[in-house]
């Protein structure tokens, strides 16, 4: 093929089924050429055409259903005057409710996993041009992550002969039970949230910071070095950088003087000049170092890359999780991105207004759909993270850690505190 | 009814899991109950309806300190920290001196026992912040600098001697 046609005409895309890699001539002289023009890909538009129909799409229907918080209260007490009725006491009723709460809650990380891993892949692979999973469910592979859950179901349970049984059994459990329980207190939009707890925000760090004890757990009962290396590891990175990102968020409870997540959220609602949203982002320097702070430990107390230490696939073969399969294994991942989705739901609520919309003519969409999608958001930014920055070295990592981050966050609470004194 | 059944729930596994502590033979298995006995007080506080104390346990004691316990065993740990048996010869004088201490322990809240608590955890927070930065600021101020002098000295002797 000649210059001369790779310039006027771009053909269709042949998808290799061998390779799943995207075959376009333009794909190699990647990027310079192709992203001198990249709108005359029949690809390109086609794709910005597909987002733009999601996003619509997403918005109209989220305009359709409107606020759900105030809906909630009403079917309570119709349920309570049914009980009233049928004569069946009003504490089953009660409980009942509670009960229900906690499944919605719990199918929370459950969704949110379903989608992460599936978003996860697809995203790492339009980053090095490949396709992602392409086969299963009706549309590029929108059941990929189903599929792979099944088969983990159906995975033969393996113990090593020189672990711990009971406390090999029990680590997943530990893991994963904080990482579900630390949902409580949060605000998914205006009156949607499970416990309106008075300590929100405490409560959140304390039960999330549990989790570590379930990755120590397996990293030594698992019986293998490299188990316990990335359990050591991940219990010191954890806990160093759990106090950055509890210390960054105190300017944000001293602006706000509350613990409660949902009166954070609610506070942040209004306009500077009618334009600006005041969120505690944009309160200036002191907002965005938080922000900054916080972003960075939240990334590594996920064990994400690149502070995935704990795991490191080609050091440590997969850390604490090494010996660990079926649907243990799938235990482990569900709270990491649990822990995740966590970590920009509380962006979201301290740094981003939660349900607020961004700009005052905008107000026409319920909370929820605003919350949801700046957390979608900063889950991309969590994923993107992942596919573009190298791992860190353990000894840099914690450097970084205790010689910049936690100087930088405990300085922003002197900062947050000479900002509300000039704001007085 | 029910704060009695959880109650009793709780302490059952504070004490259960504190007898683990001393009597297990793994030192591992030890830390790890260590960590539940921790995780079952706080339960207690949360019972007892007094929500930051509960959180601060968990984020302080569960999430800190058994945590960092863990970190020295696996780190400081020898092979014969899996077997040894913790109790020496002179476990019945140490039992005598436990149940006297209990026995007084037991006189001196008897006093206290019976009294009601309330079940749903209530705000306490700005309490505790108007307690600890109004009336015992100067108390509240002298313990984080007795802090900060111990972390000093820990980390003078931490660190290691140039040649």
């Amino acid at each position: 093929m000649t210059e001369e046609t790779i310039k006027t005409k771009f053909s269709e895309p042949i998808f290799n089924r061998s390779h799943g890699r995207l075959l376009m001539p333009e794909t190699r002289y990647w990027p310079t050429r192709m992203w001198k023009s990249p709108w005359r890909l029949p690809t390109y538009r086609r794709g910005a055409a597909v987002m733009a129909g999601i996003l619509s799409g997403g918005a109209a229907a989220a305009w359709l259903l409107g606020e759900a918080g105030p809906r909630v209260a009403p079917l309570y007490s119709l349920a309570e005057r049914y009980a009233l009725q049928q004569g069946v006491p009003l504490f089953l009723v009660a409980t009942v409710w509670t009960l229900i709460k906690a499944a919605v809650l719990l199918a929370v990380p459950l969704v949110n996993a379903l989608f992460a891993v599936w978003w996860e892949r697809k995203i790492s692979a339009h980053m090095q041009s490949r396709m992602g999973p392409m086969y299963v469910g009706w549309w590029h592979g929108a059941l990929q992550t189903v599929a792979d859950g099944i088969k983990l179901f159906i995975k033969e349970d393996i113990v090593p002969e020189c672990a711990d049984k009971f406390v090999h059994l029990l680590a997943p459990v530990v893991v994963i039970i904080p990482a579900i329980v630390a949902f409580a207190p949060i605000p998914f939009g205006r009156e949607l949230v499970y416990a309106d707890l008075d300590i929100g925000t405490v409560y959140v760090f304390a039960v999330s910071g549990v989790s570590v004890m379930g990755i120590i757990m397996a990293g030594w009962s698992s019986g293998n070095k490299f188990s316990l290396l990335g359990g050591l590891r991940s219990a010191a990175q954890l806990v160093s950088y759990e106090l950055p990102r509890t210390f960054s968020v105190i300017p944000v409870i001293m602006l706000a003087g509350t613990l409660n997540l949902s009166a954070i959220a609610g506070l942040q609602a209004g306009y500077w000049g009618g334009l600006l949203p005041r969120w505690f982002i944009f309160y200036p320097v002191v907002g965005q170092v938080a922000f900054a702070v916080f972003l960075i430990a939240s990334v590594a107390e996920t064990n994400r890359i690149p502070f995935d230490i704990p795991e490191a696939e080609s050091e440590l073969v997969a850390g604490f999780n090494t010996e660990y399969s079926g649907m243990k294994f799938a235990l482990f991942f569900l709270s990491e991105f649990a822990y995740v989705l966590l970590s920009c739901l509380l962006m979201a609520a301290f740094f981003f207004g939660g349900g607020q919309p961004p700009l005052p003519f905008l107000g026409f969409l319920p909370s929820w759909a605003w919350f949801l999608a700046k957390t979608l958001t900063l889950i991309f930014c969590f994923l993107w993270f992942r596919w573009t920055f190298p791992r860190f070295r353990v000894d840099r990592l914690m450097n970084f850690n205790w010689k910049f981050l936690l100087p930088v966050s405990l300085l922003n609470i002197a900062a947050a505190g000479v900002l509300i004194w000039l704001l007085s | 009814m029910i704060e009695q059944i959880v109650f009793y729930l709780l302490a059952a596994v504070i004490v259960l899991s504190a007898l683990g502590v001393v009597l297990l033979r793994n030192v591992m298995h030890s830390a790890l109950s260590l960590g539940l006995c921790l995780a079952g007080v706080a339960g207690i506080f949360a019972s007892l309806g007094s929500d930051f104390v509960f959180a601060a346990q968990i984020l302080v004691y569960v999430g800190g300190i058994a945590v960092l316990i863990l970190f020295v065993v696996l780190l400081a740990g020898s092979a014969s920290d899996l077997i040894t048996r913790q109790i020496n010869s002179q476990w019945l004088p140490s039992l005598v001196i436990c149940a006297a201490f209990i026995w007084s322990y037991l006189r001196i809240t008897a006093y206290f026992s019976g009294i009601a608590a309330k079940s749903a955890p209530a705000p306490t927070v700005r309490a505790i912040a108007g307690a600890m930065l109004g009336d015992y600021a100067v108390p509240f101020e002298l313990i984080s600098v007795v802090l900060l002098a111990s972390m000093t000295g820990a980390a003078l002797f931490a660190r290691r001697k140039e040649e």
